[in-house]
Formats: structure tokens, sequence, C-alpha cells
């Protein structure tokens, strides 16, 4: 844990890359992604509204941080587990695949400074 | 005679508690009117008719429609056979269809957006008053934001398939409803393709912008502040209630503006700008950004791109 964040974390992974982040569970799965330091990772409104933070939560439990625009996740695909990473904070280790706008920048490969390290990247 | 200004926008909102609580307490906007549906009505203090943002309760975000206020009631007779004529089916809303407001006439823009015209709206004056006002009124919240400006619009725009319609938008804004451009965007390999217009009715650089994107959909809504040091405070404010503020204090080479762009609690995209740019005229020539150059149109200073700006909207 770094020297200025000594929140307690739960480990964050996703399916397609393998790659695990922290995550504080203060703090949307959205954020605590940002630390992979992957380039493109796309931060919207995140308000719930614009959805380029789509992912589904295949594994774990989370915690509702607000609405989810309707526009961007229907209700078959809520129930699927569909949901937007800036909207949602996890409880527990979580599994979870990237979708839509947020599979690209995980697209390219694992990122140099990707990390399953302990040491969070400096946003 | 004709359109004269930007009257209202709806808006969606997914949490109306927080809603309300953003445009009161960030922009300064005041609360005029709920209905039984539970939409709610607010104007900024430098306003005089009853209301210039509806929030309307929905599970997700994005623009209802936009309203332009036009001088005569007439006009709304004039405009609705120039529009019919120009190719848009219209309809007209009566008196009562949206509280404290006349008929209005509604129609969609060829990218799609909902507009209405209107020639009455309930006049409730400015917060100062019209005898030896002072400049400003006690009591204002947040940014205290002047009046609402202008929306930028994202327009659908796939050229190989051949549709472009912030080029079909900006020739249906001047031909039937006498909007005058200001500004645009000239992209391709010819530099002749319209991929943003800044368009005008009164003397600003705009009322209303278009710019091309991959869906039709709200880039934002944008409030008037008086100077570059209202800008400032007004991202204090947003620091303060812990806004999300999506492009810190800077200025535009289009339109000259000083600007923050920031998101409301259902993520609709805000902005407060300051400086008129310049006294916008019918004669006055077009400026044309291209496409090298674009980047220090939208962000003069670091003239960098910012993908979120153009990929993010509701």
């Amino acid at each position: 844990m770094s020297l200025f964040d000594t929140r307690p974390k739960v480990a964050v992974h996703v399916a397609q890359t393998g790659e695990q982040y922290p995550c504080a569970s203060s703090e949307s799965l959205l954020t605590g992604m940002l630390r992979l330091g992957r380039k493109g990772i796309p931060v919207g409104c995140v308000n719930g509204g614009c959805g380029v933070c789509k992912v589904r939560i295949l594994d774990g439990e989370t915690r509702a941080l607000g609405p989810v625009s309707r526009a961007h996740v229907t209700l078959e695909e809520e129930c699927q587990g569909y949901t937007l990473a800036c909207r949602v904070a996890p409880t527990t280790p979580v599994h979870l695949e990237v979708a839509g706008k947020l599979s690209k920048p995980f697209s390219r490969g694992r990122a140099d400074s990707a990390t399953a390290s302990p040491i969070p990247q400096q946003q | 005679m004709g359109v004269m200004r930007l009257g209202h926008a709806s808006l969606k909102v997914m949490d109306m508690d927080a809603a309300i609580k953003h445009y009161e307490n960030v922009l300064g906007l005041k609360t005029t009117m709920k209905d039984k549906a539970g939409n709610v009505y607010l104007k900024c203090w430098d306003e005089w008719d009853k209301y210039s943002m509806i929030l309307t309760p929905s599970d997700q975000a994005g623009l209802n429609h936009m309203a332009y206020k036009v001088e005569q009631d007439a006009d709304l007779d004039d405009l609705q056979k120039k529009i019919e004529d120009w190719g848009i089916k219209t309809t007209v809303l009566p008196e009562g269809t949206l509280p404290s407001t006349g008929r209005m006439l509604q129609f969609n823009l060829p990218s799609g957006h909902e507009m209405r015209l209107y020639a009455m709206k309930e006049y409730v004056g400015t917060e100062v008053g019209i005898t030896n006002p002072d400049p400003w009124p006690d009591g204002m919240k947040g940014a205290g934001a002047h009046w609402l400006d202008h929306l930028l619009l994202m327009c659908e725009m796939n050229p190989p398939e051949g549709i472009n319609t912030v080029a079909d938008n900006t020739r249906f804004m001047t031909e039937a409803l006498g909007f005058f451009l200001t500004e645009q965007v000239l992209v391709g390999p010819e530099g002749n393709m319209q991929a943003a217009t800044w368009m005008t009715r009164t003397t600003t650089p705009h009322d209303i912008a278009f710019v091309g994107g991959p869906r039709s959909g709200l880039h934002h809504i944008a409030f008037f502040l008086d100077s570059w040091h209202d800008v400032l405070k007004a991202a204090d404010v947003m620091a303060k209630t812990k806004t999300k503020i999506d492009v810190a204090p800077t200025r535009h080479g289009i339109t000259r503006g000083e600007t923050i762009y920031f998101f409301d609690p259902s993520g609709n995209r805000n902005e407060t700008f300051a400086g008129l740019g310049y006294l916008a005229q019918r004669d006055r020539p077009v400026t044309t950004w291209t496409e090298d150059q674009l980047w220090n149109g939208i962000f003069y200073h670091t003239g960098e791109a910012v993908p979120s700006f153009t990929d993010v909207y509701t």
C-alpha cells in the first residue's frame, strides 16, 4: 500500500487480460482501474450517464454508488451482471469483464505498466 | 421578427434531488415551479421568464428538447410554413402543454433532436428588477450563472454513408429559421466537409452549435458568467461541491470563450463560460478551423486532443 493511501483494498481481476488491481471499497471500480496505467481507459461523466465504462461483474459483490443510465445498460444486461464501472464499488474481491467502449484499451495486450504489484501507480 | 434566443432546455435526470442540488448550489439557479408529473423548472437570477431549465425524472440522462423563443405569436405560423416547406413535419402543441408557456411549434432537426419554438412564457422578472437595479442580487449561490446561453448538440455523421447531419442542420437553421453561421470546422481530403458549426440569431458567437459524432445526443448546455474571475470562482465551487470537472478553466479558440466543462449528477455535461468573444453579425466573415488545427480551436492553450471531450456525451 502506498504511504498516502492506507485504505483497505480488495483485488479486482480483469478477465480479458488477467490483470489485477487493488480497489478500495470506498471508490468506484473505474477509479481503481485507472491504477493499471493502461492508456485509453475512458473516464467519462463518472455519473452513470455516458456509458463509456461498461463492465460485466462475473463474480464478487459490489455496492451501487448511484443510478446507471438505461440507455447504456438494459434491464436484461443488468440481470446478466452488466453495469458501469463508475457507479459501483467492490465490497468483496471482484472478477469482471470489460465491455463496450471499455474493451478497446484492454485489447492491445498487457500494458507495460499493468500491475498486480502492491504499489499502486500514481494517477 | 422570428427567433429571438434560447428559451429553455429540458434534461433527463436519474436522481432528481441530486440534480436540483447541483443546478441550485453549483450553478446558482433557483427552482420556480414543480408540476404533478415531477418535473422541476428553474431559472437563473438574470433571466426574466419563468424558467430556462426543465429537469424531468428518467432512467437515463440526455436532452428531451430545447426551445427557442420567437418575438411574436404570428412568427410561429410563419416559421411553421418555412419549416414545412423545407421538408420537416411540425406539430403545434397547445398552450399549457408546458405550464406558464404558450403554444409551441414542435419538430425535429435533421439530426433528430427535438426543437420547439414558442412566443409566450410567464414573465416573473430578474432578481434585481427593472427600476434602479443593482448589478447583482444578494444571496446568489454557487457560480451565480446569469443565463442559459447555448447548447452544443452531437449530430450523427458518417461520411462513407453520406450522412452529415451537422451540414443538414446548418442548412436548415439558416434557410428555415434565419440563423447565421459564425464559425465552422472543415475536414476531409478536400477540406470541405462541415464537421462542426456554430450558429447564432443574437449578437453572440453562438446560440447553438453542432458537432459530428457516431450518434446524435447532447454534448453540453452552457451558462453565462461575467468574467474570467467568475470562471475561476465557478471552478472553486465545483471543487468545494466535489463536482466532476471534465475540463478545468481554459480558453476556446473557437468563439474565444473562457470555459469550464463539468458534469451534472446524471452525467449531462454543463459548461460555465465567460467572454462574449466578439460581436456576431450577419456580414461578419465566417471563421474556419482546419482539421490540423482543430484542437487549438477547442482548447486554445494546449492544442491537445482530449478524446473524452468528443467521445463522451449523453
